[in-house]
């Protein structure tokens, strides 16, 4: 008998949407066919006939037959092993067996720190997740919920180096003692672009007790045109709340560029309100308009999209300023722009503007031009946009006095500063700008210490390298993005003992000695930091126990907030507008922020390479990306789809492993750089993004053979990884450097693209509406009544289940009377982030399986993030600019589950609270369940990733012999909650069950108490429901508390109206995923709301991208 | 007359001994390897570091499961006590005792070999890996110690009294009416549910299973019997 595939219904006639995952797809290659066909590429074999299948089944069983008997053989089960319970001999305070401790904390960024609740057992960090409490709380980011993994790192820098070989601490200290007691010493100190009081005020001792100390700032990718255009420690920070009109001119302050707390952009996305308590309301939305090249997770959410080189993003400023009348502050030295179309667009964007004059918002990318960002001003000046109250606030941060790389270079040059102490994030020998000669002069130092978590260039240039103490190893302090003061607690002490913190570090300089005390500091009392902390914040929020205390638990102090800054337009400023478009020949490179890596800083964090790039749905390597008319007009455009050869009986990359994607020799800035090109959608026309970070460390086995070099610089994550893209980079060319050359090359290199994995099937995944009426769709009130109806679910006759939802004893399935759980994902709000994809990693123990293994496919993401584009065949506006619709996909819990059916061991059954329940230990690995799951939401442990190090060349095909990762640091990590599985085991989202099981047996607790608080017998005590059920919204999955746009709603469907869950049900937006095959699931969507503008030349081509997969 | 046993089978009675032999060593070294406590799941008795007698402590001393035990309603480990818990009163009681050696170890800093380790008890009750067992969520809810961990108060030795097979769990989930006690008698080794029910005649129940049912209702005692309960 041959598989029977369920066909999808054709696509209705007429549909003028058209909607791809990948550029495979939209070619219709053989090798997209054989992802969307299986749900395991070749692995997972059919059997092709009659005979075939009765072979396999009784050779099946003959094998099983032998195992077993075999298995009485075996004498390692017969006996116990003894173990040992350990308690403590002195219970530490507040620490419970088993029982998770929450602490207040806060990641300290350049953009503001990330207030943070840390989740800890028995003292040991696990999980992340956002302070709720705190005013400038907005989820976290995948970067955010990825740095416990770095606490871990096996690769962490844990020995202090001289010239990059272990040296001994006492000679350090020595050395550091010399440098404390001079104090005329010409020390230099480079910090990061964060924000923390306590080492402001060190600073300024610093300052009194060397008296030739100077200070400069240095990250990367932090953009310094804002603070030239502003004045020095000025920023703006936008209030999104108060903002109904948002322009990003190449802004992706969703993603990678932050201005401010973006929590409250999302929720003005969802026509309903925040947690869906009104009705819809189109004019309660925001409207972003986006211009930018290439497509970003802001870009993704925009209602307006206008993709331009960066070069051209001024032009289309200085067009808006010209619109609006800007004439204060700067000259517009700019022709007005060519293209008709862009001219339309910028007019009704003006339009918008002007009626919406402070109540709108233009923000600058910080990486952009000194002319845009000035141009953004005078435009957010002229439309009263600054102010309190109103979308941007101007305030004065407390990083002043401090000098750029380029000072420091010429300090250096001048001997100014002969002693260097590094202590920023970035790695400036790695990732300065290359004219600068940052290492040339970096190497005239007399001493320069390098602190860092990473023995990256910068540590093996400098004389020392110190470890550097983790965040949750430390105590430090913090601003947020609004500057409320932030406290950073240490979780554990140091894992290593030479780890210090900066604020350690910065001490030891100021005692007289120069004695650097660490962790405990001296036997018994608490890290200096801890008194310096204190003392700082004594002056801020009073001195005595009560406040200090409530900080530690609020882990922020109400009222606190920087100044507001009145920045003056500086008028002197009039930056050249460069407007030359970009052509085939002479193209323009974008050196964009990486997604996973950040500037690549990141690049030994495991989870964060393995998260496929929101865009292109890459994983563990950076490529350069280009339109798809501009790979054909280079040529290389049939290259990288590559049909299949007809003769080829299986795919010529096998198992996918073996895809390749051809190398481009790029020139540019008098550099070349050889590097992977692949097709990406919505980009500028001759426009080259290359994401900057990676290319850091080769070893023996890279691909290209480009090792050994600098192998020490990583760990095995992120060494052999993608291009570095730095070397192209100058200063003025920072981030796009214009007159770029292609030249193909023969070189291919291996992608693993995630973008194809996993594809689904089907009508109306998912589904898009627009506020904005027309004839064919209707108004916005006909559209959300539709919503349900898309797809063919209007005519669609109901599934009946042949199966009765009762057991034998005629008890319904879904028997519990108390919680019935459920949770719904609101596409209008989700920008495809990865949060909740590596917060769920983080929280349900998801090993990483590495490049070779994620193109096979068998990556273990429980949450799938999948991304569709979809173009209107009529778009006559531009249409190589198809929508980003991003879909989060898990395990959608379906009522009548295809997968439990199948499975012969029951291993997979419901739950009477309407769980699809995964027991790990039952499972057996048949792979039938996830065969038969029509979201293909369920991943299977090819291999022991947990046990075996999946990154060891070869490792995990040796079997046994493999190199065992068992009781290294990462472990540590895991949640105790939850089983850490192993080879051979299916596994799946199970809506965090060990929450719900938590939460559940901690409302039962509850019983006990109010029986004592009674003081009546248990046997009179009256029991109900509402002393059972959970409070109301009381419980969060991983993947709901990570997510910074508030898109993912759970709770318990009993709760009705009371819950945000059951608003969310009930609203016209809500559809089930192939709701017509019958499965009823419990996870459902909220359709996407577009709110175009009607005088807008492409607002009838925005909001119909529902997407059909066929 | 030939021979009737040919010539081969002279040496057969030896080997029938040696084979026989050779059986009764294994069967004897099998029994003593696997039938006695240390490899029972009911009955596994190993030996502790200190003797801890379960009996004096609850029976004679009268001590609290949570005296020890103190988090067992709080969380789902039922934690073993901390070095200080012990010394608390045996810095003053049978101080001098060698059986305590262990805890002067660990606990009494003018005690010559003193090393601040903990003691490592030996585990006796072990649930899988797999299994998410929680202690807070049945003694809650009326389930006694004692139905699990027997008659703890009579052990001098702490031993395994119950399989906690999958089987044995389920039998309660699916019928907790036999085990459920008043949320006071919870810890009430001495509890006896006739009496309980000929003191209490207001509750208009007569026979203990009346009492569990009455119990079940009132307290909308609803244990669930799918996998995710207990494995997830």
């Amino acid at each position: 008998m041959s598989k029977r595939i369920l066909h999808h219904p054709e696509v209705p006639a007429g549909e003028t949407t058209v909607a791809w995952r990948s550029v495979g797809q939209l070619e219709d290659t053989a090798d997209f066919r054989q992802w969307l066909d299986r749900e395991f590429p070749q692995g997972a074999a059919e059997m092709a006939n009659e005979e075939d299948a009765e072979t396999s089944r009784r050779s099946f069983l003959k094998l099983m037959g032998a195992s077993t008997a075999l298995a009485g053989f075996g004498m390692a089960a017969c006996r116990r092993p003894e173990s040992y319970i350990v308690p403590y001999t002195k219970a530490p305070e507040w620490v419970i067996p088993g029982k998770a401790t929450y602490y207040a904390s806060a990641m300290p960024r350049a953009h503001g720190a990330t207030p943070l609740v840390v989740t800890t057992f028995e003292g040991r960090p696990t999980k992340l997740a956002p302070n709720h409490l705190h005013p400038d709380s907005e989820g976290t980011d995948a970067f955010a919920q990825a740095s416990v993994l770095d606490l871990y790192s096996p690769s962490r820098s844990r020995k202090i180096l001289k010239g990059g070989n272990a040296a001994a601490r006492a000679d350090f200290e020595a050395a550091l003692a010399t440098i404390a007691t001079d104090k005329s010493a010409k020390v230099g100190f480079l910090f990061g672009a964060d924000d923390s009081p306590t080492r402001a005020r060190l600073t300024q001792e610093l300052a009194t007790k060397f008296s030739s100390a100077k200070f400069y700032q240095y990250e990367a990718l932090t953009g310094e045109s804002s603070a030239v255009a502003l004045g020095e420690g000025v920023k703006l920070v936008a209030n999104f709340a108060k903002a109904d009109r948002i322009v990003s001119l190449d802004c992706d302050f969703a993603g990678t560029d932050s201005q401010g707390p973006v929590t409250a952009f999302f929720d003005r996305r969802k026509p309903e309100g925040k947690s869906y308590e009104g009705k819809p309301d189109a004019s309660k939305m925001n409207r972003l308009y986006s211009v930018e090249a290439a497509f970003t997770l802001t870009g993704g959410m925009a209602d307006h999209r206008l993709r331009v080189s960066p070069s051209q993003v001024t032009a289309v400023a200085a067009q808006i300023a010209r619109g609006l009348g800007v004439k204060a502050g700067v000259a517009i030295v700019s022709p007005e722009l060519s293209d008709p179309k862009h001219v339309a667009w910028v007019n009704g964007l003006v339009d918008d503007l002007k009626a919406n004059a402070g109540k709108s918002l233009v923000l600058a990318g910080s990486r952009q031009s000194l002319a845009l960002h000035l141009l953004a001003h005078a435009i957010n000046q002229s439309l009263g946009n600054i102010g309190e109250g109103k979308p941007l606030l101007a305030v004065q941060t407390g990083t002043k006095g401090l000098g750029n790389l380029a000072a420091l270079k010429n300090d250096i040059d001048a001997k100014a500063v002969d002693t260097l102490i590094v202590l920023t994030p970035s790695n400036p020998l790695y990732d300065a700008p290359a004219d600068l000669k940052f290492g040339e002069s970096y190497a005239k130092l007399k001493t320069s210490i390098h602190f860092g978590t990473r023995t990256d260039a910068t540590a093996h240039a400098s004389t020392w390298h110190l470890p550097a103490a983790h965040y949750l190893e430390s105590w430090s302090d913090a601003r947020s993005a609004s500057g409320t003061y932030t406290v950073v607690q240490p979780m554990i002490l140091p894992l290593y003992k030479d780890c210090v913190s900066e604020l350690e570090l910065l001490l030891a300089l100021l005692s007289n000695d120069g004695k650097l005390l660490n962790g405990e500091g001296e036997k018994g009392a608490a890290s200096p930091a801890y008194t310096a902390v204190r003392a700082t914040f004594s002056t801020l929020g009073g001195a005595g126990d009560t406040a200090w205390k409530k900080l530690l638990r609020d882990g922020f102090l109400a009222g606190s907030s920087y100044p507001i800054a009145n920045p003056k337009l500086r008028g002197d400023l009039s930056a050249p507008i460069v407007a030359t478009p970009p052509t085939k020949d002479s193209l323009e490179v974008i050196f964009a922020t990486d997604s996973s890596i950040f500037d690549g800083r990141w690049i030994d964090n495991g989870w964060l390479q393995e998260a496929p790039d929101p865009i292109s749905k890459l994983t563990w390597d950076n490529v350069a990306l280009v339109a798809p008319s501009t790979a054909k007009e280079l040529g290389i455009y049939d290259q990288i789809i590559q049909l299949e050869t007809d003769f080829a009986s299986r795919s010529p990359d096998d198992e996918a492993q073996n895809r390749t994607s051809p190398m481009i020799r790029l020139a540019v800035n008098g550099q070349t750089l050889e590097i992977p090109i692949l097709v990406s959608f919505g980009q500028a026309e001759n426009t080259i993004v290359i994401p900057l970070g990676y290319g850091q460390g080769f070893d023996k086995h890279d691909e290209l053979k480009r090792g050994p070099k600098n192998e020490s610089h990583v760990g095995l994550v992120g060494v052999n990884r993608g291009f570095n893209a730095y070397p192209l980079r100058t200063a003025a060319t920072a981030y796009f450097a214009t007159g770029a050359k292609v030249a193909p090359t023969t070189l291919r290199y291996s992608v693993a693209l995630t973008q194809e994995h996993n594809a689904m099937y089907g009508r109306a995944l998912a589904r898009e509406v627009s506020t904005l009426g027309d004839e064919e769709k209707g108004s916005f009130a006909a559209q959300l009544a539709n919503v349900p109806k898309q797809g063919n679910d209007s005519h669609a006759p109901p599934t009946v289940s042949l199966y009765q939802p009762k057991d034998r004893a005629g008890k319904p399935l879904l028997s519990d009377p108390l919680h019935q759980w459920g949770m719904s994902i609101d596409l209008s709000s989700c920008m495809g982030c990865n949060s909740c994809l590596v917060a769920c990693q983080s929280e349900n123990n998801i090993p990483i399986v590495g490049k070779r293994q994620v193109a096979m496919g068998r990556e273990m993401h429980w949450i799938r993030m999948d991304r569709y584009f979809a173009a209107q065949k009529d778009n006559t506006f531009d249409e190589g600019n198809p929508e980003m619709v991003p879909q989060p996909v898990a395990c959608v819990q379906c009522e009548s589950a295809p997968c439990e059916t199948v499975c012969p061991v029951n291993a997979t059954i419901h739950t009477e609270d309407g769980l699809n329940a995964m027991a790990y230990n039952r499972c057996i690995g048949t792979r039938y369940c996830a065969n038969n799951c029509p979201y293909k939401a369920r991943r299977f442990n090819y291999f022991d990733y947990n046990k075996r190090n999946p990154l060891i060349a070869h490792n995990l095909y040796k079997g046994p012999f493999g190199e065992k990762q068992v009781g290294e640091a990462p472990h540590l990590q895991k949640n105790p909650n939850v089983t850490v599985r192993m080879r051979g085991v299916m596994e799946k989202c199970t809506y965090c069950v060990q929450r719900l099981k938590d939460s559940v047996i901690r409302q039962k607790q509850g019983q006990k108490q109010e029986a004592l608080v009674a003081g009546k017998a248990s046997t009179e005590m009256q029991v109900n429901v509402n002393t059972l059920r959970i409070p109301v919204d009381s419980v969060k999955t991983a993947c709901q508390d990570a997510c910074p746009a508030g898109a993912i709603t759970f709770g318990n469907l009993l709760d009705e109206e009371k819950s945000a869950l059951g608003r969310s049900k009930r609203i016209d937006r809500n559809y089930d995923l192939l709701n017509y095959i019958g499965t009823r699931p419990r996870t459902s969507y909220l359709a996407r709301v577009k709110n175009p503008n009607p005088a807008m030349p492409d607002a009838k081509f925005v909001g119909k991208a529902t997407i059909h997969m066929a | 007359m030939a021979n009737i046993f040919p010539r081969w089978s002279n040496l057969l009675p030896l080997k029938i001994a040696v084979c026989a032999g050779a059986t009764a060593a294994g069967v004897a070294l099998a029994f003593a390897y696997y039938a006695t406590p240390k490899a029972q799941v009911v009955g596994y008795q190993p030996a502790q570091p200190i003797p801890f007698s379960h009996k004096i402590h609850v029976d004679q001393v009268g001590l609290d499961c949570r005296y020890c035990h103190s988090f067992v309603d709080v969380t789902g480990h039922s934690n073993v006590p901390t070095g200080s818990t012990c010394w608390n009163c045996h810095q003053h009681v049978q101080r001098d005792s060698p059986k305590l050696a262990p805890l002067h170890k660990s606990m009494d800093v003018t005690y010559p070999g003193y090393d601040g380790k903990p003691i490592e008890w030996v585990r006796v009750h072990k649930a899988p890996d797999y299994v998410y067992f929680n202690h807070s969520a049945h003694v809650n809810r009326g389930i006694s110690c004692q139905s699990c961990h027997g008659n703890v108060n009579k052990m001098e030795v702490i031993y395994q009294a119950e399989s906690h097979s999958m089987g044995w769990c389920l039998d309660c989930h699916r019928a907790p009416e036999k085990n459920l006690r008043p949320l006071e008698e919870v810890y009430n080794f001495a509890y006896n549910a006739e009496t309980f029910i000929s003191n209490n005649p207001q509750l208009g129940v007569k026979t203990t299973e009346e009492l569990g049912l009455k119990l079940k209702e009132q307290f909308m005692v609803n244990p669930k019997a799918t996998c995710a309960t207990c494995h997830r």
